[in-house]
């Protein structure tokens, strides 16, 4: 098992809460947000493998979680999920470096997938 | 009787009339050139009485036979004359007065034949001559003063008769026109006043009977127009419903898609952690799916309340519940549109005595309309107070959009009045107009070009 460290940010609490109950399943760590304000913070302490975002939130858009992490270490990869899912948004997501675009509801077996895929495992 | 008959009829007295002056004014100048014809033919008579007068005074002063042949051919003249012209004078002057001066030449020429069998000193027969020349003269020119003195009145009198002519010819034209047209203005009033009615979204009908012609089947057309458009209205305000409902779609998608995705999820995660899960793990996941469906049927319920035809429900109640309840609804769409919205509701307002979901309606489609017109990063402002008298509740709805042209501004409660083409019916506002006008609200806009649009719904306070 790898242990790398994964953070969910999204404001629907269970998104997290499932996401981390089967990664940590696999070995993986993760954290868990619902705001996105204390995540940025979180990651100017530690570095994570993955983030993954959801795209419409309240107080921060997703699109500025991607931006601020690409600017500041951009190697870690993130993941964007929406519920509403425009082309305009992926096209976006995808300009400013998004590694994969998830419309929800999620396949856990796919996000894994990608994860393992991002991380080259 | 139909317009077209009534100026018809107009015309056909307008042309009796004319007939009628035409007559009379011939029969007048027919009369007026017998009269002078025959003031001629006296003239030449007189002239020529005159002149055996003459001859008979030569005849008495010479007691030369001749003069009295020159007198007795005068004389023939002049009855050949008299007779050629009888008709003439008999129509100036009357039958008796014909005879008159017929009878006066007889007993002139009786008197002239018997001077000629008598001496030319016969005193008595020279009084008899005398006397019978000097009354026919005195009669003839006695006639023909009068028939000037007649000529003349006439003449003067003609001026006075043309002058009320002239007004009874205008007293009957003005009063024709009344009685034929006075039904047909007040129709025309009518009509205009229904008009105003019905671009106010008041389907009123035309006032007053069926008068039978054009202007009567006018009134009916309008009459059926304004009922089919009545029992159209409730059709069309659906149909806007459901248009307003395709917007709220997008919303309600994303508003639908985080509760579907966490079932998804939880399900997902009970199947691959089944075997370490305890019970009270199993019964949380359980719990949440619940929770997830309750949410999704919330909103189902929402939208059904929104699409609903829906029975008059009235009651006493907090705007500012309202007001969030329609925010609640929206403000999925404000998100996905980039718009802010910012509320300002004043605590401990008095309750309003009203239908909720209606008054939801207006809110949304105020708020809808804001969206419509606003780019992201726009705002929307929701505020409600007391009005300063205290009678009103007041809800205002600001935006920062475009702004409504001040030409705009006066239609855009009208029914079908839009500025959005193809993407709006125009009835938006006219519906949410009804709705508040219906609760004995008022309902009005204050708009300034590129600084934005706000509305001011005010309802009376529930005593």
């Amino acid at each position: 098992m790898n242990g790398a460290r994964i953070m969910v940010i999204d404001d629907e609490k269970i998104v997290g809460k499932m996401i981390k109950s089967t990664f940590e399943q696999d070995g993986y760590t993760v954290e868990t947000f619902v705001d996105p304000q204390p995540a940025l913070a979180r990651l100017e302490e530690e570095k994570f493998a993955v983030v993954i975002t959801d795209l419409k939130m309240k107080n921060i858009d997703g699109m500025q979680v991607l931006e601020t992490i690409k600017a500041g270490s951009p190697e870690t990869k993130v993941i964007m999920i929406t519920a509403f899912a425009s082309m305009d948004a992926a096209i976006e997501a995808l300009r400013k470096k998004v590694d994969d675009f998830f419309p929800k509801p999620i396949k856990i077996k796919d996000l894994k997938a990608c994860v393992k895929n991002l991380l080259n495992e | 009787m139909k317009i077209v008959h009534k100026v018809m009829l107009g015309n056909i007295i307008n042309i009796i009339f004319i007939a009628l002056i035409y007559i009379v004014a011939f029969q007048f100048l027919e009369f007026m050139l017998a009269k002078l014809q025959f003031v001629e033919i006296a003239d030449d008579l007189n002239a020529s009485f005159l002149g055996m007068r003459l001859s008979e005074k030569n005849y008495f002063l010479y007691g030369d036979p001749s003069f009295l042949k020159e007198i007795e051919v005068e004389l023939d003249d002049s009855i050949a004359s008299i007779s050629s012209v009888q008709e003439n004078i008999i129509r100036a002057v009357g039958e008796s007065k014909y005879e008159e001066l017929r009878q006066s030449v007889e007993e002139y020429k009786e008197a002239i034949q018997k001077a000629e069998e008598s001496n030319a000193s016969d005193v008595n027969m020279q009084k008899t001559v005398r006397e019978s020349g000097r009354q026919l003269r005195e009669f003839s020119a006695k006639i023909v003063s009068l028939e000037r003195k007649k000529v003349n009145d006439i003449l003067s009198h003609s001026k006075k008769v043309l002058f009320y002519f002239f007004c009874v010819i205008i007293l009957v034209a003005m009063a024709a026109t009344y009685l034929f047209f006075s039904k047909f203005l007040s129709s025309l009033k009518s009509i205009e006043r229904t008009a105003t009615c019905i671009s106010q979204g008041d389907f009123c009908k035309v006032e007053g009977d069926n008068t039978g012609d054009e202007l009567g089947s006018v009134m009916a057309a309008i009459n059926s127009m304004s009922e089919e458009l009545d029992s159209r209205y409730e059709q069309i305000v659906q149909s806007r419903k459901l248009a307003s409902l395709g917007i709220l779609t997008a919303g309600v998608a994303h508003e639908l898609g985080n509760p579907l995705n966490n079932i998804a999820l939880v399900a997902q995660s009970y199947i691959e952690l089944a075997d370490h899960l305890s019970k009270e793990e199993t019964v949380g996941y359980m719990k949440t799916i619940e929770e997830e469906t309750e949410r999704i049927e919330k909103i189902v319920q929402d939208l059904l309340d929104f699409s609903k035809p829906k029975k008059a429900n009235v009651k006493e109640m907090e705007i500012n519940r309202v007001v969030e309840k329609s925010l609640k609804l929206v403000r999925n769409m404000l998100h996905v549109s980039g718009i802010e919205v910012r509320s300002d509701l004043q605590e401990k307002l008095p309750l309003v005595y009203i239908d909720e979901n209606r008054i939801q309606e207006v809110l949304i489609n105020l708020v809808i309309n804001a969206i419509q017109v606003l780019s992201p990063g726009g705002l929307v402002t929701i505020r409600t107070y007391l009005e300063e008298k205290g009678d009103y509740v007041v809800i205002e709805v600001r935006d920062t959009g475009p702004g409504i042209l001040p030409e705009h501004l006066p239609h855009i409660f009208v029914p079908f009045f839009s500025t959005k083409g193809v993407r709006g019916t125009g009835l938006g506002l006219s519906v949410s107009y009804g709705i508040i006008k219906n609760h004995n609200g008022r309902m009005r806009v204050e708009s300034k070009v590129n600084v934005g649009t706000t509305f001011f719904i005010e309802l009376p306070v529930y005593r």
